[in-house]
């Protein structure tokens, strides 16, 4: 369950301000967000996941206030709490399909590279269509196919929640809709919640929740946005 | 770690161009103080050994290093000759209770070369020097007449000989006409490898020596049958005969020709380059050195440890010019290690980035780098030390080489 409140974001120079006074979501829900460029979807996105900090009211996932977790204890919540498909993917180059997909046990502290899961990493990507590709390296696919990875990445160790930014923006239409179906029937398997961002209109349809984001902007200049938000 | 280690391999391996150069570069900065350490140990220790192994050496006087060496490592010519006249001496005090063994070292010559093998030294010497240098056969027999010898394992190696098969002495000047024949000696036996200087050797009785210095020869027999055209002079009152160049001495000695070899000349004025002198006791020692101490004296005697380590003095200061030249390279490599790190960890920021978004703590992040530079350490240090070992096979010969 994601659950918001009162919460005010403001960057450095004040020239952007996110003011978000409810939003909650329960487990196993879908929300899609929509709203235009520099609106403050990706910051939502990494306060929620706790990239970002320094930020006013609540966010609650499960029973953990995100924002009062220290450096240590936010970067563990993430690991074990929080799937994340980035907006440029960032695979890491050196290593191949598969290994990026596992790269999440190899980092944590406590989860170690098994069999199951190097199973189930196989099943994602075979979902994905991407079975083949596994032991080849990362910079020989094309966008599409990293942002499959990526996918299957951020759906490895089954997470709480799943916050993904844009996962089908460099697809076509049929994988995007694949790609969406993915998200939602691996969420809804593990009970977990999904917060996806995009600009297709068309995949709103498969959410249960809408949330159009240009409501929650406060802009005090005529200044872009410091953040690279699509 | 086991993670840590398997991502830095893989990073590793793909940045391959920047990993081996990184590697070669830790590697070289290892590989030289250890080389220039195990390389001097090696020689100190096999300087060492045979010198401590040689209670004294007689020879002319001059250089002593010269003696030693020559005596030691057939290297280097002594300045001049001595003769067994010195051996006589030696013998003398033993009949008075100085009881020493006397070997004559004669090594002025060496075998012919083959196409692509250089010649051996020919150590002329008498049975007791195997027994000194606890010299064994690996194959074949003890030379024991006239023109026979026993070459060095490397010797052996390097020409391929076996027993039975023949070697020709190098003449020291190929435009003399009047001497200095190729004396054609046959090999009967090989030793085995001991690891020193003899390994690169082929031994003869000193007499074969004499032979190929031209001291001794053999040649028809010349009596007042002979073709007079041979004969400068026939006394037949004397009975002496004087020859004309024409006669040519025999290059091989044979069953057949032996018997006509024989020396001119007062064997104590025959040459030798060097005498291996073994005291029995410390008394023979003591009166031996005595006996060579005085300024009259017309040869030397020297203690081989003692100008050794004259010689090693020299070594040292070699040492200490690698041991700085070592200390720079090391610290010039560091700071471009220093560089590289530094510059492909700005290189990789968008890796770590990736990282820290996924919740990879900063120790596992370090952990990552630090596995990365220990496994290019341990590699640079297994490179190292296969080519310091490498480099210890062939390096002490080298520095022998141009030391001598």
């Amino acid at each position: 369950m994601i659950s918001i409140s009162q919460l005010t974001f403001t960057y450095g120079d004040g020239t952007f301000r996110l003011r978000i006074p409810q939003l909650a979501l329960q487990s196993g829900e879908s929300a899609v967000i929509v709203g235009p460029s520099g609106s403050g979807k990706t910051t939502l996105l990494n306060l929620i996941a706790g990239i970002l900090s320094g930020c006013k009211g609540e966010i609650t996932v499960g029973s953990t206030n995100v924002h009062r977790l220290n450096d240590n204890e936010r970067r563990l919540f993430r690991l074990q709490n929080v799937g994340q498909v980035f907006q440029d993917f960032q695979l890491i180059d050196y290593l191949s399909v598969l290994d990026n997909v596992l790269l999440p046990c190899r980092i944590h502290p406590s989860v170690s590279v098994t069999k199951p899961l190097r199973e189930r990493a196989c099943l994602l990507l075979n979902s994905l269509e991407m079975s083949q590709f596994k032991r080849r390296s990362v910079t020989r696919l094309s966008q599409g196919e990293r942002q499959r990875v990526a996918i299957c990445r951020a759906l490895l160790l089954s997470p709480q929640i799943v916050l993904a930014d844009e996962p089908t923006g460099n697809l076509d239409p049929a994988n995007a809709e694949r790609i969406v179906q993915l998200l939602l029937t691996e969420t809804e398997r593990s009970g977990a919640t999904l917060m996806m961002v995009t600009h297709d209109h068309s995949l709103l349809r498969h959410f249960d929740h809408v949330i159009p984001f240009d409501q929650f902007l406060e802009r005090t200049l005529n200044a872009d946005s410091p953040e690279g938000d699509a | 770690m086991k993670n840590a280690l398997y991502l830095a391999c893989m990073s590793l391996l793909w940045h391959r161009g920047r990993s081996i150069t990184i590697l070669l570069s830790l590697a070289i900065t290892i590989w030289m103080p250890i080389t220039v350490r195990m390389v001097l140990d090696q020689f100190r220790r096999e300087i060492s050994e045979r010198a401590n192994a040689t209670p004294l050496v007689l020879g002319a006087r001059g250089s002593r290093i010269d003696l030693a060496l020559h005596a030691l490592y057939f290297e280097t010519l002594p300045p001049a000759d001595t003769s067994m006249k010195e051996i006589e001496t030696i013998d003398e005090l033993a009949v008075s209770n100085a009881a020493a063994i006397s070997i004559p070292l004669h090594i002025r010559y060496r075998t012919q070369s083959r196409p692509g093998i250089e010649g051996a030294v020919i150590v002329g010497t008498s049975p007791e020097y195997f027994d000194f240098r606890r010299l064994q056969l690996a194959d074949g027999r003890m030379i024991s007449l006239l023109g026979e010898c026993v070459a060095g394992s490397n010797v052996a190696q390097r020409m391929q000989l076996r027993p039975g098969d023949s070697l020709l002495s190098a003449p020291r000047n190929a435009f003399n006409l009047a001497g200095d024949y190729p004396l054609k000696m046959n090999v009967v036996g090989i030793l085995k490898s001991s690891h020193s200087p003899d390994d690169d050797a082929v031994f003869t009785d000193v007499q074969t020596t004499w032979v190929i210095d031209g001291i001794g020869h053999g040649h028809q027999e010349l009596n007042s049958q002979t073709d007079p055209s041979l004969l400068l002079k026939n006394n037949t009152e004397t009975g002496s005969i004087t020859t004309s160049a024409a006669v040519l001495p025999y290059t091989e000695i044979t069953p057949e020709n032996i018997d006509s070899f024989h020396f001119h000349g007062e064997p104590s004025t025959f040459p030798l380059t060097g005498i291996i002198v073994v005291p029995e006791t410390d008394k023979a020692r003591t009166q031996i050195l005595g006996r060579y101490s005085s300024s009259q004296a017309t040869a030397q005697c020297l203690k081989p440890p003692e100008v050794i380590d004259e010689l090693l003095s020299l070594v040292f200061r070699i040492e200490q010019l690698a041991w700085v030249c070592s200390i720079a390279a090391a610290v010039v490599t560091l700071l471009l290690l220093g560089l590289v790190v530094n510059l492909s960890m700005q290189l990789r920021a968008t890796e770590m980035q990736t990282m820290f978004r996924l919740g990879c703590s900063r120790a596992t992040i370090a952990m990552l780098h630090g596995s990365e530079i220990l496994l290019l350490l341990c590699g640079a240090s297994i490179l190292a030390t296969a080519a310091a070992l490498l480099s210890l096979r062939f390096a002490a010969s080298v520095l022998r080489s141009l030391l001598f």
